[in-house]
Formats: C-alpha cells, structure tokens, sequence
C-alpha cells in the first residue's frame, strides 16, 4: 500500500498547514534570543539582585509546571503531591552540600536521580488506582514527604530549614554572580523543557496520551498502561528534583514551608490555567502566576485577589487554557516541522 | 489450516451467575466467523475472556498455540490480537492521526528513550518512521486520510467506528474481533461495513464479529457461532444456523 495512491498529490488533509521548514524555527529562534540575551541584557542593565531573584524563579516554576504537564496534562494523572518531590530535590541538593560538601555538578543529577527513586517507589502500590484515588494517594504521598521535611530534624533540620553553604558551580568552577547563576538555571531549565518537549511530542507521548484518554482501550491496543503511568510518574519527579536543586542553590536557604500543598496546587494551577496536555500552555501558565504577583505587588494584599480574579476569569472564559492541547500541538507540529517525511497527505502530522 | 484460537471448556462465574458455561470453540486461521446471541448470552464476557480484559474461572484459553492464562490485555494484544469496542471507545481529545498512531505504537513500542533520543540513532529514527507508516496504511484501509488532523471527537458517528477499525488494523493482528461493528449504523452503512469487513478478510486477516444484526452476520460469515444462557449451542454455517431448532427456540422461544 502506498499512501500516495489514494491522496492526490498537493492535497492537505483539513485543518492542517504544510509546515514550512525555515519559518520553523523563526520562534525557537526567538524564544532562545529572549531567555539567553535579552532578558539578561535587560537584567544586567537594571543589575537589581530582586529581578534576578524573579527571573529565576520564574523559570524554576517554569520546570515544575512542564514537569507536572508531563504526568497530569499528558498522562492525566492528577497529582496533588508534586511540590513534595521539589522538595525532595532541593532536600537532596542541601543536605549533600551541607553534610558531603559536594557541589552542584554533582548534586543536580543526584536530586533528580533522589525525587525519582522516592516517586518510584511510592509509586509501586498506587498505579494501580484511578482517577480521584490516585489523585488523595498522591496528596497524602506529598503530606507525608512534607511531615518527614518537617519532622525528622536530626536528619533535615526541621523547621528550622537548612543553609545551602554553595551555590553554583560546574566542576569546580565557580558561578556564584548574579549573571552565572542566571545562565546556570537558565541552561538547566531549557534542556528539561526540551527534553519533556521531546517525551510529549512523541509516539511514546500519545501513547501517554492514550492512558489519559480510555485506559482500558489504551490496554487493548497493547500500550503497557502500567508502566507507561509509572513512567510518567518517575520522570514528572526527576525533573521536579532537577528543579529543587536549582532553587536549593540559588537561595542558599531551604526550608519545609517551600514544598507544602499549596504550592503542589499553585503548579496545578500553572498547568490548568495554561492548557491541560499543552506544553507551551504550561509554560506560559508559569510565567503568568509567577510574574502576575510580582508585577502587581504595589496592590500590596489586595494583589492575591486580582490574581485569584485572573485564574477564575481564565477558567471561566477559556476552559481548555491559555493555549489549549489541540493548538499547541497544531503550534508544534508546525514550527518543528514535525513530519518525518513528506507525503502528499500526511505533511506535519506525525512525529518524528 | 492452523488452530488460532483455541478455547476449551471456558467458564466465567459472577459471583452466582455463570455468564460463560463451559465453551468449547476454536477460530482458524484465515476464518470469518461470527459470534451471536441473545441479550444476556455472555457474548462479551467471551470476548472479554479470549482478549484477556476477564481472567477465566476455569478453563482454557490458546490463541496461536499460546495459552493466554496469566498474561494482561496488553500483552494478549502484543500477540496480535486487536479488538474494536461495543460502545465505540476512540480517544476523543486527540487527533485521527494520533488515535491510530496509539495502535500503531502498542505494536511497536517506543520507550521514554526512544523518545528523547531516538532522532539521534538510525534505528530510532527507522522506529518513528514505521510507526508512522503504520498509521498512514491503516488510515488508508479505512479512508480516514483526509481528516487525519481532525480531532476525534468532531467526527460523525460513521467514521468514528472506521476509526475504531483502523486502531485496531494499525497493530497489524493476527486475529481482529469487532464486538457489535454494525450497532447505531443504518441499512446502507451496514451494508458498506460488510463489504468492508469481507475486504479485510480477503487480504487473509482473520476476522470474529459479535453481532446483534442478523443480516450482517448471516451475509458474510462462514462459520456462526450461537451462544445462549452462557453455553453453546450451536457452531455451523449460517446455513445450517438458520435451520437449527436449539437457535430458533433460543431467539424466538418456539418450541422447535
């Protein structure tokens, strides 16, 4: 069989652009001269230590929120739990600094590596559960990972917190400045959001996708439904780690309240606010409930309300998100050119 | 010819209820055959055990020499065994392309890895590409090509069935089971779906319907299967189907 037999040649299925390969990369282009030049160009002209601190933290948020897309967007497993394993990450990061006296080349891989193996194991008796059941598992797995923070204060200090004696490094060389640090989280951060680009758009991604969509049905078709979510599972975590070491190092001071419910539900409203199953929504969904705050901190209290006003207003008006799943996979299909061949019918349709 | 399904003496108790009584039967290789009975005959619990989603209360199940005892739906699948679903069951939030491409990546698997790294390697890149190719053929069997960007949910009720199919195609089985292909669809739709179905047989797929339209199945199948209150009772031709007392008596409640 051969797909071009049937399709008459420069025909397009409907609803689909031919991508064109150089306009393709016109908004990666852009998106990497924003985060790796402008906005450092901009940062270091006000050269303010509080917009570093923002710029930061906004792309750490950015991280846990691509992160949480990946197992509750993608995977549809919702997750009530995910700033605990931030928390593991960043527990990691600061008790091997502190107690080992090792640097950040080492403890970044480490933290992910930690998050993910906590997330493993707890995940081993709760795949089994569905919707809403796995949804109180993972809350009570995150209260649980918050107690321990809290508690075990021969191990992690309490409440009292532990202080992050370095910052960032890579093999020994030092990137304490400002303008390092930025790059160093920026760097890590680009290569994670990539890399879960490349999980979710993906034939494994629709795969995930499929389990999200009809479990059973996914099971029929021979997709490992198990393991596929325990996956998913494992992987949201390691990369909600990598983003708890970035922030163990960048503020030199950790402590439980960083990693307790309410900030597991403020990345599930990155997420929900952005797109469900949207990556790019995710993303902007970060920036949004980070810098939103920020920028209206001259309403003092009276900020937390506008910003409850914005996510309602969101919701209500556009329920599939800022960019919703069906357009930001349309989006990336076009500007990745994600085709793997060119086929008089199927142009930008598949993965590559 | 060779065995492909082979089930003996398979029984299926809910809690007081035997809704599968010791059935023996057996698919062959290259068959068209048709699963029927009246409401409550344990049709889909059949089905269901002979795909894996029901375990047995005794018996056994073979398909392909293999018994099936202990392994899950997916790797029942992974054997080359694919079904469609009674209640139409595509995955609506995704495209016609990305519906198929799941049937398409059951089969052939691609691992986290595979989808971070693949681009890099020959052989993951080669992985990409027949999944991809996969998709396309099995869209092109049912002539879905045209609305392969389209989401799932948007399409009329028709063509959601053929995509069902085209899933199911797109993990190149050994063995397609279409539990009620015909329910919802009028006289002219059916009447396609059977030509299409005695296309699919014809390129040497082995096909088993369970079907409530009796037209449907008595048209294209060369062998019927008759299940009621659970147990067999009849296996033939249709020709033989149509004349056996047990059948009649069991759909019309004629003493026979």
């Amino acid at each position: 069989m051969n797909v071009s037999d049937l399709t008459a040649p420069g025909q397009t299925p409907s609803g689909l652009t031919a991508p064109d390969r150089r306009r393709g990369w016109i908004l990666p282009a852009l998106v990497a001269l924003a985060v790796f030049v402008a906005l450092p160009a901009a940062l270091a002209a006000f050269d303010r230590g509080y917009f570093y601190q923002i710029a930061n933290l906004a792309l750490i948020f950015v991280l846990l929120s691509a992160s949480m897309h990946l197992v509750t967007g993608v995977a549809g497993l919702l997750h009530l739990g995910h700033a605990a394993f931030y928390g593991v990450g960043a527990y990691t990061a600061a008790l091997m600094t502190s107690k080992l006296g090792l640097g950040f080349t080492v403890t970044l891989p480490a933290s992910g590596l930690v998050a993910a193996a906590v997330a493993f194991l707890v995940a081993l008796p709760t795949m089994r559960l569905v919707s809403i059941y796995f949804a109180v598992a993972t809350l009570a797995i995150g209260q649980m990972l918050y107690l321990v923070m809290l508690n075990w204060v021969e191990f992690t200090k309490g409440p009292n917190g532990v202080i992050v004696t370095k910052g960032f490094e890579l093999f020994g060389f030092g990137l304490s400045g400002r303008i390092a640090a930025y790059y160093t989280v920026a760097v890590v951060v680009t290569l994670c959001v990539v890399a879960i680009g490349r999980l979710s758009h993906s034939y494994y991604g629709n795969a995930l996708r499929s389990i999200r969509e009809d479990d059973q049905c996914a099971d029929a078709m021979g997709v490992r439904t198990v393991r596929l979510k325990m996956e998913a599972f494992t992987l949201s975590a390691f990369f909600a780690g990598v983003a708890g070491a970035l922030w163990a190092h960048m503020t030199g001071y950790i402590s439980p309240g960083d990693f307790k419910f309410s900030e597991s539900i403020l990345i599930l409203a990155m997420v929900v606010v952005g797109g469900l199953g949207s990556l790019p929504g995710a993303v902007i969904g970060a920036l949004l409930l980070i810098l939103l705050p920020e920028g209206l901190r001259g309403l003092g209290d009276f900020r937390n309300v506008m910003v409850g006003l914005v996510m309602f207003l969101s919701i209500l008006l556009l329920p599939k998100g800022l960019l919703g799943e069906v357009s930001a996979l349309g989006l990336v299909r076009r500007q990745f050119g994600a085709a793997w061949r060119r086929t008089a019918g199927g142009e930008g349709i598949g993965w590559r | 010819m060779t065995r492909l399904l082979d089930i003996r003496n398979a029984s299926r108790r809910f809690g007081g209820v035997l809704a599968v009584n010791d059935v023996t039967a057996h698919v062959d290789e290259g068959e068209l055959v048709g699963l029927i009975g009246p409401n409550g005959a344990g049709k889909t619990t059949l089905f269901n055990l002979i795909s894996g989603f029901t375990p047995l209360s005794s018996g056994t199940v073979a398909f392909g020499g293999r018994p099936l005892a202990g392994l899950t739906t997916n790797q029942v699948a992974r054997l080359g065994m694919s079904r469609t679903f009674q209640n139409l069951r595509v995955f609506p939030n995704m495209t016609v392309f990305d519906n198929v491409s799941v049937g398409a990546v059951g089969a052939l698997p691609q691992g986290a890895l595979g989808a971070l790294f693949g681009g890099l390697s020959e052989s993951g890149r080669q992985r990409s590409a027949d999944i991809s190719r996969r998709t396309w053929e099995a869209l092109e069997a049912v002539g879905l090509t045209q609305v392969a960007g389209e989401l799932a949910a948007n399409l009329p009720y028709g063509q959601r069935k053929y995509l069902e199919i085209a899933r199911a195609l797109a993990m190149k089985p050994r063995f397609l089971i279409l539990d009620e292909p015909a329910a919802g669809l009028n006289d002219t739709e059916t009447r396609d779906l059977a030509a299409f179905i005695k296309r699919l047989h014809g390129q040497g797929l082995t096909v088993m319907l369970v079907e409530h339209d009796m037209t449907l199945v008595m048209g294209i199948c060369q062998r019927i299967l008759v299940l009621a209150s659970g147990r067999k009772i009849a296996d033939g031709t249709p020709d033989a189907i149509r004349n056996d007392p047990a059948v009649l008596e069991a759909y019309l409640g004629v003493d026979a």
